[in-house]
Parts: C-alpha cells; sequence; structure tokens
C-alpha cells in the first residue's frame, strides 16, 4: 500500500513535511544549542507531549468517535470502543 | 532541577544556572530529567464526558512512577471506564415507526424520524506497566505491558521501543514495535455480517490480532524551538466487524426503510501515518503545533491540526487553549443505507466513523498549584462537536463524499432521491478532565 494523500490534503503536509525535514536534517545550524543554553528546553512544558494526563485521555476520546489512529507511541490498549 | 525561565534573572546568572542544571542532568536519561525532584511521580486523573442524547463515559486514572537511582523507571497505570447512554446503531432514521431487536433480544421501538439508537452500558477495567531502562548514557528502553478487559472485548498487548540520543542531545530517535492479541465477544453472540441478525456463527469469541511500529525523530532547532517527526504503522488482522452495527435496506420506489441487515468490515487493515510537531517557547509563552496525515486500505484518509498556547501566568499557572481540526474521507464500504433488492456488496457499514467525518474541538485547561498541595493541579473543558460533510457541498471532492447522506453504493437509485433518506444530525460532545500530577 502506497501513501498518498488526497490532493487537498498534500500541499499542506508537503510544506510541513518540508519545514520538518529541514529542521531534522540541517544540522549546522542547531549545533550552536549548548548544553547550557537549554534550560528553555528543560522544562516539562516544552516536551512534543507535555502532559500525559491530557494526552491519554485525548487518544481514548478520539480512538473511540474516528476513523483514524496514529502519530505518537506504539502498542497501547485495545477497546470495543471502535 | 528545572529552572524558571519567566524570572527575572541577570543574563550571567541565567546561563551558569543553566550550565549547571546541564552538567547534572547530562548523567540522566533524558526522560527523567525534568522530573528527577522526587524518587515517586503520581498521576491522577478523572474524564467526565458526555453526548448529547447519547453516551456518557466516567474515568478515573491514576498512575503511579518509580525512579531509581540507577536511573531505571517503573511505572504503573489503572483505569476505570463507566459507559452509557445510547448509541447509534447505523440504521438510518424513517418517516415510519421502526422496531428493531438488540443483541441481547430486546425489542426496541424507534420513533418516526427519530436516528435509530440502542441503550448500553459497561464497564471497562484496564492496567498498563512500563519499564524505562537506561542502555548507556544516550540510549534507553522502554517495555510496556497492557491488559483491559469489557464484558464483550478483552485487550492484551505489549511494546517495546529504544530511544537514542546523538549530536549532544540535539537529536533523538526513536523507534518501537507492538502487539496486540485482542477478543471480541459480542453480547448474544457472532451475528453473520450482511445477515438479517438472526444468522450465527458458532464462534463466540473471535480474535483480533495487531502489530504496530514506529519510528520518530525528535530535533532541537533553536534554544527555543523543538520539532518532531513520527511515522507509524499498524496492521490488524481478525475480526474487525462492529458487531451490533446495522445497515439499513431502503426501498428503491418508496425510499422508506423496508428493514436492515447486519454490517459487515474486511478482516485485515494496513494503516499508516505521518505526524509532524513543534514546540517554540516564546519569551514565556509557548506554542503547540502538530499536524497529522494518515491513510489505510480501507481508504479512510485523513489530516488532523492541533494547535495550543501555554499563556504563562503568575506563580506557576497558566492558560492553556487548544483548537482541533479533524477531517475524513469515508472508507471504500461506507454506506448510509442499501437498496433493497439489490445484490449485495463483499463489505458494507454504515457506522458514521468510518464516513466523511469532521470533528472540531475547542477546548481550555487552567493549571494551578493548589494552596500548601504540592503538585500541579489542571482543569480542562472542551468541547466537539462531529458532522457527516454535505454531499452535495464544497467539502467533497466528489469522490467518498459523495456517499455522504444517501444510500450510494450499492443499488441504481439516484443521489437526488437517496439524500432525501439521510438524516445523520451534529453529535454534540463536552469533556471535563481533571488532573493532579505530583512529585514526592
Amino acid at each position: 500500500m502506497t501513501f498518498r494523500l488526497r490532493p487537498s490534503a498534500r500541499p499542506i503536509a508537503l510544506a510541513l513535511a518540508l519545514v520538518a525535514l529541514s529542521g531534522l536534517v540541517g544540522g549546522c545550524s542547531a549545533m550552536h544549542v549548548q548544553p547550557w543554553d537549554r534550560d528553555l528546553l528543560a522544562r516539562d512544558a516544552m516536551k512534543i507531549n507535555p502532559s500525559l494526563i491530557e494526552s491519554g485521555a485525548d487518544d481514548h476520546i478520539y480512538f473511540s468517535k474516528e476513523g483514524s489512529t496514529g502519530g505518537h507511541g506504539v502498542g497501547g490498549g485495545g477497546c470495543g470502543c471502535n | 532541577m528545572q529552572l524558571d525561565a519567566a524570572a527575572p534573572r541577570g543574563q550571567l546568572r541565567r546561563r551558569l544556572g543553566a550550565a549547571a542544571c546541564a552538567l547534572l542532568a547530562a548523567g540522566l536519561p533524558s526522560a527523567a530529567r525534568a522530573e528527577a525532584t522526587g524518587d515517586w511521580q503520581l498521576d491522577g486523573s478523572l474524564l467526565l464526558y458526555g453526548e448529547r442524547d447519547r453516551a456518557s463515559v466516567f474515568e478515573p486514572v491514576a498512575r503511579i512512577s518509580r525512579l531509581f537511582d540507577n536511573g531505571h523507571r517503573l511505572s504503573g497505570e489503572f483505569a476505570y471506564d463507566a459507559i452509557s447512554g445510547a448509541s447509534p446503531t447505523g440504521a438510518l432514521p424513517s418517516g415510519q415507526v421502526q422496531t428493531t431487536t438488540t443483541p441481547s433480544g430486546n425489542t426496541v421501538t424507534i420513533a418516526a424520524g427519530a436516528v435509530p439508537t440502542v441503550l448500553f452500558r459497561d464497564d471497562r477495567y484496564a492496567a498498563d506497566l512500563e519499564w524505562q531502562a537506561p542502555l548507556a548514557r544516550t540510549a534507553r528502553a522502554t517495555i510496556t505491558g497492557h491488559f483491559s478487559s469489557e464484558k464483550d472485548y478483552l485487550s492484551r498487548g505489549g511494546s517495546a521501543s529504544i530511544a537514542l540520543d546523538m549530536f549532544q542531545r540535539l537529536l533523538t530517535v526513536t523507534a518501537g514495535a507492538g502487539v496486540n492479541a485482542d477478543e471480541v465477544m459480542p453480547v448474544g453472540g457472532t451475528r453473520v455480517g450482511l445477515g438479517d441478525g438472526t444468522q450465527m456463527l458458532a464462534t463466540g469469541t473471535n480474535p483480533k490480532d495487531v502489530t504496530s511500529g514506529m519510528l520518530g525523530v525528535t530535533r532541537v532547532i533553536t534554544r527555543r524551538w523543538l520539532v518532531g517527526l513520527t511515522g507509524s504503522f499498524e496492521s490488524e488482522r481478525g475480526y474487525l466487524t462492529e458487531p451490533y452495527k446495522v445497515v439499513s435496506l431502503v426501498d428503491p420506489v418508496t425510499q422508506e426503510v423496508s428493514g436492515q441487515l447486519t454490517e459487515k468490515r474486511p478482516d485485515t487493515r494496513e494503516r499508516k501515518s505521518l505526524q509532524v510537531s513543534s514546540v517554540y517557547h516564546l519569551s514565556e509563552d509557548i506554542l503547540y503545533l502538530s499536524y497529522r496525515a494518515y491513510r489505510d486500505d480501507w481508504r479512510v484518509e485523513s489530516s488532523t491540526g492541533d494547535v495550543r498556547y501555554r499563556f504563562e501566568l503568575a506563580d506557576g499557572r497558566y492558560l492553556l487553549p487548544h483548537v482541533r481540526y479533524y477531517a475524513q474521507h469515508a472508507a471504500s464500504f461506507y454506506v448510509a443505507g442499501l437498496v433493497a433488492g439489490e445484490p449485495l456488496p463483499a463489505y458494507a457499514s454504515a457506522d458514521y466513523r468510518l464516513g466523511p467525518l469532521r470533528t472540531a474541538t475547542l477546548g481550555l485547561t487552567y493549571g494551578f498549584h493548589a494552596g500548601s498541595l504540592p503538585g500541579t493541579v489542571s482543569l480542562r473543558g472542551e468541547y466537539m462537536r462531529q458532522w457527516l460533510a454535505n454531499p452535495s457541498g464544497g467539502d467533497g471532492e466528489g469522490g467518498d463524499d459523495a456517499r455522504a447522506g444517501g444510500v450510494q453504493l450499492a443499488g441504481t437509485a439516484t443521489a437526488a432521491a437517496l439524500t432525501s433518506v439521510s438524516g445523520t444530525p451534529p453529535l454534540h460532545i463536552a469533556t471535563l478532565l481533571a488532573g493532579y500530577s505530583v512529585n514526592f
């Protein structure tokens, strides 16, 4: 199965993927973020997923109310809600 | 050991403090770094979920974690769900009174014009264990196990993942895999798909196996900016049909509902998703953005956008508004109903969750310290609206969405005639989530 998006979603996905990829692989620009410059990054709130409580509730709600899943993590529980 | 960026400190003092923090943190796994104020952590939450005229859920969750001196971390999570209310059967509303039989054998009368629903109640108990172990200074492994039980569904699963920090911890690569061996035990037995509901399969317990995998990259872009890219896949095998859902039969002449069949879905499903996330620290506040693209071989395709903004207030309090929008194209076998007398398709489902669904969410979280109580309290209220895209509106692209409100898949009736029997009104949902986290 190939991963193809609808025409309407392709520009958004492409733009975001390019932004992310350019940041992810464009290594040189980030090398100036020294360990002693990471006070902001060390905050709990600076995580991609800062609240286990909220993300756990959201995963359960959207898994049971929509036709899609995925995006972060593996495993977890199934339920008869979907 | 976290620094408060909002505190008014001198530049030199700030940098020295941050350097000390970084040096101390270097010896700890990054997952444990920000939580190292105590050996134990408790996260508790209570979710109240209510759909207007439909289902409601009461879900308390408790998670306790222990951080050991050697960097290992063990967590246990326990949840209970009490689910009750009315669930749509998938049948179409009718201009006449409808009578249907529930899985437990009760006869239900549906008023003319009403969306057919069935009352239900279930209790779900779930337990999860997670163990994180440092493999080296820059690598850590996570193993999880899961068990949950409800009266018609049993779930057992586990996963393993490994995270590797590179380039002075500016880049983290995570790879993982999981398996689930679930069982579906429909109340009243397993009905034959696309049957009249009286024909039963011999199997009372139906296996559903799930394997999943993910590969993720998290990257520090600047001192204020973190981005992540995660790709995941999931392969499902076994009984994937919703055992209580039905599909209406519509008379092609009168346009009235003339009967119903049980739904039937394929017994395999391959899902793929790609998610891009960004976390950006402004002078004090934080902006979270994410976008997920999803596709599966049932031809469900979706886009999800999510925006959160954390306003830092005084005394560690914060406000976090949240907006989310989800748009999905229908599964290839989604129908609003089937035309009576026409040959049956291989698969059919009228479950709106496989239709051209849209979900809009608006929410607000308030976080604060409660007086002398240690830890953080958070209160979140959200409103969700779900609806099916207009079959003739501009939302569809002439493809799957053309089926949105009408009986379009099997049969020869025209769309104009069949949209008149559509009738899935928007669903209004309110949720309240109270959370408490503390290190001790």
